[in-house]
């Protein structure tokens, strides 16, 4: 029944593990040959690959889990997507309903343990509850804001035969989406943007959920203002667009910094506003007078910035709404832009290349120049992953993939999985650093099982990198326990996995190793031994302002 | 050639824990939830989480069946006061927020308490009733106003306290 019900929804892939509680449903898998499992290694594993087949092809991603350990395993997985908003449907056996709460074998209290990191979740205990609930899960999880919702299901229920039962009409009376787009507030906002004399509009993975990218920018050029993206917002404005400002934050570009921080009124649409984004928050954007917040979940009005015009709705809508509104620009507009072209020459990206060594930029360059558009980058979390987000021009959604709100190590790998599965049309490209990498190697196995077209990129310094760059710039110079010493040869790794691998330590072995890894089909692996003092450029030291970034040393 | 104004961030607050903070930061929400088994650890679960204090907590069944109506008294901590009824609109439990802080409501809070004294007329005469009297003391129950509660709390200690439970506030919005 619970298969019966995935089929209808809809679902192709689960990615899952089985176990004790779980084996009911297992036990009737091949009856349903439209359902493709992939087995993983472990089960943090599945529910990042669920997560990255999300973020590639827009679908819920679905796990299975066993109870107790199984499921519990789960929790980093789901915790990531929730962070990020990426709908994804978690199935858990539960012990039977009977044995609730007697501590049986392999019991866990899964909701308890899961509540904080999922949009909402569900025990069942009776069978004719799980049309009604299988349904709505699909429907909570991938509307509105989207995010993982979890199902528990008692191994009873599992067991349990019942009538073929079509799921009743949703009715759901908590749960009310925000789609209305208050006309009013939508021109009041245009008009503060296109009057503005140095305005920004700032973009955000939710610009991305609710695919708005034609009319941010449609909306944007109309209103000749500047866009930036925060980190998950990467593809929502193409980085070439005369525009751009690339990435904001505390790693964010240094023409992007400068725009935010002089800017007179500030779009935000289809983000969260967080730490990461603001630095230090009573100095984040000092000059604004009015800022315009839009966003589908209502709680994020005020949540850490008070918004003068706010606009509690999808980001596709009211763009759309905005832009017959944007009328006469500020006459000092083309001033501003000329001030940020001044700013992007004064403040270019750049990085130390005059040491000899390795360097993780020289390898991001090459691979842009081969993949351009074309290649789904699925980064890791550290530095690997700011590198991959600022070398590379990102011009379309969907082709950058990472954990931006949780900053989960360990998901590069089994996301770029997923995301291979969710879009087999296009190259997918892993880029992790060794330490992230090991976390979750084991899931090698499914890439080599089913021959996956995953290139993994390791960024490999020796160390953990952000860590080690933290502690030299903002602890002191202590190194402490940053160093990765002992860790495995990663081409006999690769072998042992039964895949093709090459190590890089010289510039110019980097274009022959993509060559190679190109060319071969299936899963590749190229361990770049990189300048281990390679740092992150430009950076806000810790609880300093935007104001105060760090550029590359010459 | 840039003009500056004040940062606009997060308004500046009253000094905290002050009379006028408490004013702000203290909520009283009326909430109507679905009555699954989860809904209580979910609703207290997003309080702990966002950095919220409960002050008070009451929990009944509503007119309609298979919904409770709960009255929460939340101090918002650190989070700006709206985060409280903003948050808890999320849960897909909740499924309707009244805030009546400060409000023209009735609030009523239930105490009831065991005294040694036999000799409760002044307790009656503040409104109390009788529940029963025995050799060991006498059982009274009082509702009012969280005010009139906490001195009527006060009085019983001139009758012999030997026990007492007191709810939190429940609350209606005034007919008039």
């Amino acid at each position: 029944m619970i298969l019966e019900a995935l089929e209808r929804e809809g679902v192709e892939y689960i990615f899952g593990y089985p176990g004790g509680a779980n084996l009911p449903i297992y036990q009737h898998l091949h009856e349903h040959p439209k359902l493709k499992h992939i087995l993983v290694r472990h089960e943090q594993g599945a529910a990042h690959m669920a997560d990255g087949y999300a973020r590639a092809c827009g679908k819920p991603g679905v796990v299975f889990a066993t109870s107790g350990p199984g499921a519990l395993n789960l929790v980093t997985g789901l915790a990531t997507a929730y962070m990020d908003s990426v709908p994804m449907i978690a199935i858990t056996g539960q012990v039977a309903s009977t044995q609730v709460g007697r501590d049986a074998f392999q019991e866990t209290d899964v909701i308890g343990a899961t509540s904080s990191v999922t949009k909402h979740s569900y025990l069942v205990t009776n069978i004719a509850q799980l049309p009604r609930v299988i349904h709505e899960a699909f429907h909570i999880a991938t509307t509105g804001r989207p995010g993982p919702v979890l199902i528990d299901i008692c191994k009873d229920v599992q067991q349990a035969d019942a009538e073929r039962i079509t799921p009743e009409r949703l009715e759901i009376p908590g749960y009310q989406l925000n789609g209305h787009v208050d006309l009013d507030r939508a021109r009041e906002a245009a008009q503060a943007l296109a009057g503005a004399a140095r305005p920004v509009i700032l973009a955000g993975h939710g610009v991305l959920l609710s695919r708005a990218e034609p009319e941010l920018r449609a909306f944007a050029e109309k209103a000749g203002a500047p866009v930036g993206t925060t980190l998950l917002g990467i593809g929502a404005f193409p980085v070439n667009h005369p525009l751009s400002l690339h990435m904001t934050g505390f790693m964010g570009t240094g023409w992007n910094l400068k725009a935010v921080q002089n800017a007179d009124v500030l779009m935000m649409v289809g983000m969260r506003v967080d730490d990461r984004v603001t630095a230090r928050l009573a100095d984040f954007a000092p000059k604004v007078k009015t800022f315009i917040h839009i966003d589908i979940d209502s709680s994020e009005m005020g949540k850490n910035v008070r918004p003068h015009i706010e606009l509690v709705a999808d980001a596709r809508n009211a763009l759309e709404a905005m832009t017959p509104h944007v009328g006469a620009l500020h006459e000092d507009r083309g001033l501003w832009l000329a001030q940020i072209d001044a700013w992007r020459e004064e403040h270019p990206l750049k990085y130390t290349h005059s040491n000899g060594k390795l360097q993780p930029q020289d390898v991001l360059i090459d691979m842009y120049r081969r993949c351009r558009n074309e290649a789904i980058v699925v980064a890791d979390v550290g530095q690997n992953q700011i590198w991959a987000a600022l070398w590379w021009n990102y011009d379309r959604p969907g082709m950058f993939l990472n954990s931006g709100g949780s900053g989960t190590m360990g998901f590069a790998l089994p996301a770029a999985i997923g995301a291979k599965f969710g879009r087999p049309d296009k190259a997918v490209w892993c880029v992790a650093g060794e330490g992230g990498f090991v976390m979750t190697a084991q899931e090698l196995s499914v890439a080599v099982e089913h021959q996956l077209d995953v290139k993994i990129v390791l960024l490999n310094n020796f160390s953990l990198g952000m860590v080690r760059q933290f502690q030299d710039d903002f602890y002191g110079g202590v190194r402490s326990q940053s160093d990765l010493t002992h860790m495995p040869d990663f081409v006999k790794l690769s072998d042992a996995y039964g895949m093709p691998a090459i190590r890089v330590d010289r510039l110019e072995e980097i274009a022959p190793a993509l060559d190679a890894a190109e060319k071969t089909r299936g899963p590749f692996l190229i361990d770049f031994r990189i300048d281990p003092e390679a740092n992150v450029y430009p950076i806000v030291p810790l609880g300093k302002s935007l104001n105060d970034f760090w550029e590359a040393p010459n | 050639m840039i003009e500056t104004t004040p940062p606009q961030a997060i308004a500046a607050r009253p000094a905290p824990g002050s009379p006028e903070d408490l004013a702000v930061r203290v909520r009283v929400l009326s909430v109507l939830v679905d009555d699954g088994s989860n809904t209580l650890s979910k609703v207290s679960g997003l309080i702990r989480r966002r950095g919220f204090h409960v002050r008070s907590i009451s929990v009944g069944p509503s007119r309609q069946p298979g919904r409770s109506r709960m009255t929460l008294t939340i101090d918002a901590g650190h989070a700006e006061t709206d985060q409280v009824r903003k948050q808890l609109e999320r849960l897909v439990e909740v499924i309707e927020i009244e805030d009546v802080t400060g409000q023209l409501v009735h609030s009523r809070e239930l105490v009831v308490a065991k005294v040694t004294s036999s000799e409760v007329a002044g307790l009656v005469s503040r409104g109390a009733k009788v529940l029963d009297s025995g050799p060991d003391g006498t059982t009274v129950e009082f509702a009012g106003e969280g005010k009139d509660v906490g001195d009527f709390i006060d009085e019983l200690l001139n009758h012999g306290v030997l026990d007492v439970a007191r709810s939190g506030p429940v609350v209606m919005r005034r007919t008039a």
